[in-house]
């Protein structure tokens, strides 16, 4: 039996003790907004935050989690897709094929959160999250435009 | 996933093709079936005033939902949030005209079917038209539609779409309905936000994965590492031990492990015990493949679709030959969706959920691996993790199939990572030798290419390949059509070479190798001559002036032999595919040996745009999609299998390498052209040019990781 905290909620499950968060949330919780890419935390597609910090829940087994971490996935970013992260990326048609998006997004809230004002250079070397379409010039004008910056990039 | 139910009366419209409108319009039809099947798609106009268009288009990305939509609210007469997108089912209105399929490729989205919706929707602008004049009792041309509704502006009067559909729907429909000017256009032509773009911003886009169904279960391939190689035979017991496995099913090329979940799935898949039968290329490498490369360059025989002049005459008259050898690796697709089906069977009917590219090829294997007709399988059209011409393979739809008949549950089958690189169809490895033939005054009077490599279409499209004489398109594409003028001789070779791995779409095709190989060698003959590598290719298109706006607009755009911060270089390259031309410029340094693309420059033309935003996406997709092949990307053999299995290994640009992309569209009023592939193939050249400007060092093989710069 495992007990977590996901989006503001204590959930309690049946699962292998070995399952990956990722699973967990896609099949046990219903929350498929995270995505599967790699299984090995090379892409990024299944970034969530832990207690706020960006982490790839693919390979992380459920066992190391307790209720008292504060998981917080896609779907609980904020009540109403308000999040200025969400917000840029309405305005600027961010996504394309949207599949690394989620955790695109997730990675860019967790930079805002320590760095409210990232430079590009700093936005190039903390997202590392990849994106075959290629969306990265809009990745990073969505985060500056969420941070009330303004870059070249685009 | 559901299709909207409609309230009362529907107008379904169907939609001639503009290519086939016979001379004496045959008796009109409403439900779907018109004239020898000619027809392309459907529009649905409700009661309460909402249009649903049934499309051909998986969205994978690129953005075509919205610009139907956009098209359709344009002809139509109302607003583009009436509209709503749906992906229809395989059926005549909705093939594609000469093959006859249901499918989403070669950069078609809107330069094939733009023209169809928009007669479709001022077909139904017409008979809406028409059913308000009557009502009125005023003649149609003092009526407007506009904003979702007819007006009388004489009267003032107007009446609601959705209150003229059941009058209208008994009307026939015109074959060739008055459209509006390009003049009149208010919504096409303009940026309009896409459709698909909310849901993805908080998670709730529905992709292939994530169908969910009543009792389903979830199974996980395992496939073989060497390629092609056979199932020879497998130990189940390991796989059922594993907690939440339900059961072991053999598929085509492999096993599947089924559970009541992925992770349990994927844990099975692991522990299958699993022996393949040997196959007689289980010691190739990549070096065996290089060897039959250059070998075929070598050999007498290769097909010439092009022969223009008399190559050799005018080779033994130059003054100068110049030549050289090129060569890229095997590339994968890697969309971020690995792939996956999930097929449900009821009885003597199916239904599958794919991201898939070809709708007609899901249902027809579902079909044949159910024994049952393809009519009765209900295809659903998910959005897509990436496509890049990956899903146009569907092999993923019979092996779901088969699963989900074993279980007896409906089944979603997913390909690992892993598998999906060992086993993903690549764009073929491929070398090139080329000569061109300057007279003394250094002007080109001749150019001769081999190209050798794997044919795609014989792995895509086999039955064509069965006349020997057909020579694949994507072997020289973008070569043997060239707007090139290379002065008294041109001639193009093909030497196929059949090798192991299954040879597919990748982004561009056969351009994405041609654009490196020809654009490359333009600047060394360039070089070779004394000239800039721009006044070289003004020379070879000066009788263009279409493609020449197009190479001096990224040239001046691009600031080309404008003064450069110091250390910075640029390089050019200019390729036509998929009916759009393409230019770009890219700025590059290189510090201690290492590559910096800073800005990238590109003039397109597409002949006319519906949504100028999606363009400049796909363009800035399409330069780090390129980048990343040249830079990283290489799948390489090493007894019989890939060398690489994930991300890791398979190096794929990221953000801190992405360049500005500056993009110039240019409306030249020609055919439509496609806009997800054509600004690949420029990309790797001209970065390659720069970086001869900038070192003199000529790259001719990629990627160029691995290659010291300094």
């Amino acid at each position: 039996m495992a007990k977590l905290n996901v989006n503001g909620r204590v959930v309690e499950f049946t699962v292998e003790d070995d399952t990956p968060l990722l699973w967990v949330l896609r099949e046990h919780l219903d929350l498929t907004g995270t995505k599967y890419g790699c299984g090995i935390s090379a892409c990024g597609a299944c970034t969530v935050h832990v207690d706020g910090v960006a982490m790839r829940s693919c390979s992380q087994p459920v066992s190391a989690f307790n209720e008292g971490q504060k998981i917080v996935t896609i779907e609980g970013l904020s009540p109403d897709s308000s999040h200025p992260i969400q917000q840029a990326w309405l305005a600027l048609d961010v996504p394309q094929c949207g599949f690394c998006q989620s955790g695109m997004i997730m990675a860019a809230a967790a930079l805002l959160a320590v760095t409210p004002r990232p430079t590009e250079a700093q936005i190039r070397e903390e997202v590392t999250n990849i994106c075959r379409c290629g969306t990265y010039n809009r990745v990073i004008a969505g985060i500056q435009r969420a941070a009330g910056t303004t870059g070249a990039a685009g | 996933m559901e299709r909207r139910a409609f309230l009362t009366a529907t107008l379904l419209v169907p939609v001639a093709a503009l290519a086939q409108a016979p001379a004496a319009p045959p008796p009109p039809t409403i439900a779907g079936q018109g004239a020898n099947g000619a027809l392309s798609a459907f529009l649905r106009i409700a009661a309460d005033g909402s249009v649903t268009l049934l499309t051909t288009t998986s969205e994978l990305g690129q953005g075509t939902h919205t610009a139907h939509a956009q098209i359709v609210a344009d002809e139509l007469g109302c607003a583009l949030s009436a509209v709503r997108v749906e992906v229809g089912q395989p059926e005549p209105a909705l093939r594609l005209a000469g093959v006859n399929e249901m499918y989403t490729g070669a950069s078609f989205g809107i330069r094939a079917w733009a023209p169809r919706l928009r007669r479709g929707a001022a077909a139904a602008r017409t008979v809406l038209v028409q059913a308000a004049a009557s009502r009125l009792g005023v003649p149609e041309a003092e009526l407007v539609a506009t904003e979702g509704q007819v007006r009388h502006a004489a009267s003032g009067r107007s009446i609601p779409f959705g209150e003229l559909v059941e009058a209208a729907s008994r009307l026939p429909l015109p074959e060739m309905p008055a459209m509006k000017a390009a003049s009149e256009r208010r919504i096409s032509g303009s940026s309009a936000p896409r459709f698909d773009i909310p849901a993805k911003t908080r998670g709730a886009a529905t992709y292939g994965v994530d169908v969910r169904l009543p009792g389903m279960l979830f199974a996980v391939a395992r496939l073989p590492e060497v390629f092609g190689a056979e199932l020879d035979s497998f130990d189940a017991a390991p796989a059922m031990a594993i907690p939440g496995v339900v059961r072991v099913v053999p598929i085509p090329r492999g096993v599947a492990v089924a559970a009541n979940s992925t992770w349990a799935a994927m844990r099975g898949a692991e522990a299958l015990v699993v022996r393949w039968k040997a196959t007689p290329h289980d010691g190739l490498d990549s070096a065996g493949v290089s060897a039959r490369l250059h070998a075929a360059l070598a050999q007498p025989e290769a097909q010439r679709p092009k022969n223009d002049g008399d190559w050799e005459a005018v080779r033994a008259a130059a003054a100068r030959v110049v030549s050289a050898t090129y060569e890229v690796p095997y590339l994968a697709h890697a969309p971020m969706e690995t792939e996956n089906a999930t097929v449900r069977i009821n009885g003597d009917r199916a239904e599958i959920w794919a991201p898939t590219q070809h709708q007609d090829w899901c249902v027809r294997d579902v079909g044949q691996a159910l024994g049952i007709p393809p009519a009765n399988v209900t295809m659903h059209s998910t959005l897509a993790g990436g496509g890049f011409g990956r899903r146009l393979h569907v092999e993923i739809a019979t092996q779901a199939a088969v699963v989900a008949r074993a279980t007896g549950r409906p089944t979603q089958l997913l390909w690992r990572r892993e598998d999906e690189f060992a086993q993903g169809y690549y764009r073929p490895a491929f070398a090139a030798r080329m000569e061109a033939a300057l007279d003394a005054q250094g002007r080109v009077t001749g150019f001769a290419i081999r190209g050798a490599g794997g044919s795609v279409m014989a792995d895509y499209r086999p039955a064509l390949m069965r006349n020997p004489a057909f020579v694949d398109p994507f072997a020289l594409q973008s070569v043997a059509d060239t707007r090139y003028r290379f002065g008294q001789a041109f001639r193009a070779e093909y030497a196929r070479v059949d090798l192991p791995p299954k040879n597919w779409l990748w982004r561009s095709v056969g351009s994405s190798q041609y654009g490196f190989f020809v654009e490359s060698f333009l600047d060394e003959v360039a070089h070779a001559a004394g000239k800039d590598p721009l006044a070289l290719r003004r020379e070879l298109l000066a009788h263009d002036a279409r493609a020449l706006t197009v190479l001096n607009t990224a040239a001046e755009r691009g600031g080309w032999g404008t003064p450069l911060p110091a250390g910075r270089h640029r390089g050019i390259a200019y390729m036509e595919a998929y009916g759009s031309l393409c230019a770009e410029v890219a700025e590059i340094s290189i510090t201690s040996g290492e590559l910096r693309v800073h800005k990238v420059t590109v003039a397109f033309d597409c002949g006319d745009v519906v949504n100028p935003d999606t363009v400049a996406a796909q363009i800035q997709g399409s330069v780090v999609w390129g980048l990343s092949s040249m830079k990283h990307e290489k799948i390489t053999l090493k007894n019989g299998r890939a060398e690489q299995r994930n991300f890791d290994s398979y190096r794929v640009a990221r953000i801190d390498e992405a360049p500005v992309v500056e993009t110039h569209i240019i409306r030249s009023g020609q055919p439509l052209g496609g806009v997800g592939e054509p600004a690949v193939p420029p990309l790797a050249p001209a970065v390659c040019n720069a970086i001869f400007a900038a070192t003199g060092r000529r790259i001719r093989q990629l990627p160029l990781e691995g290659q010291p710069l300094s």
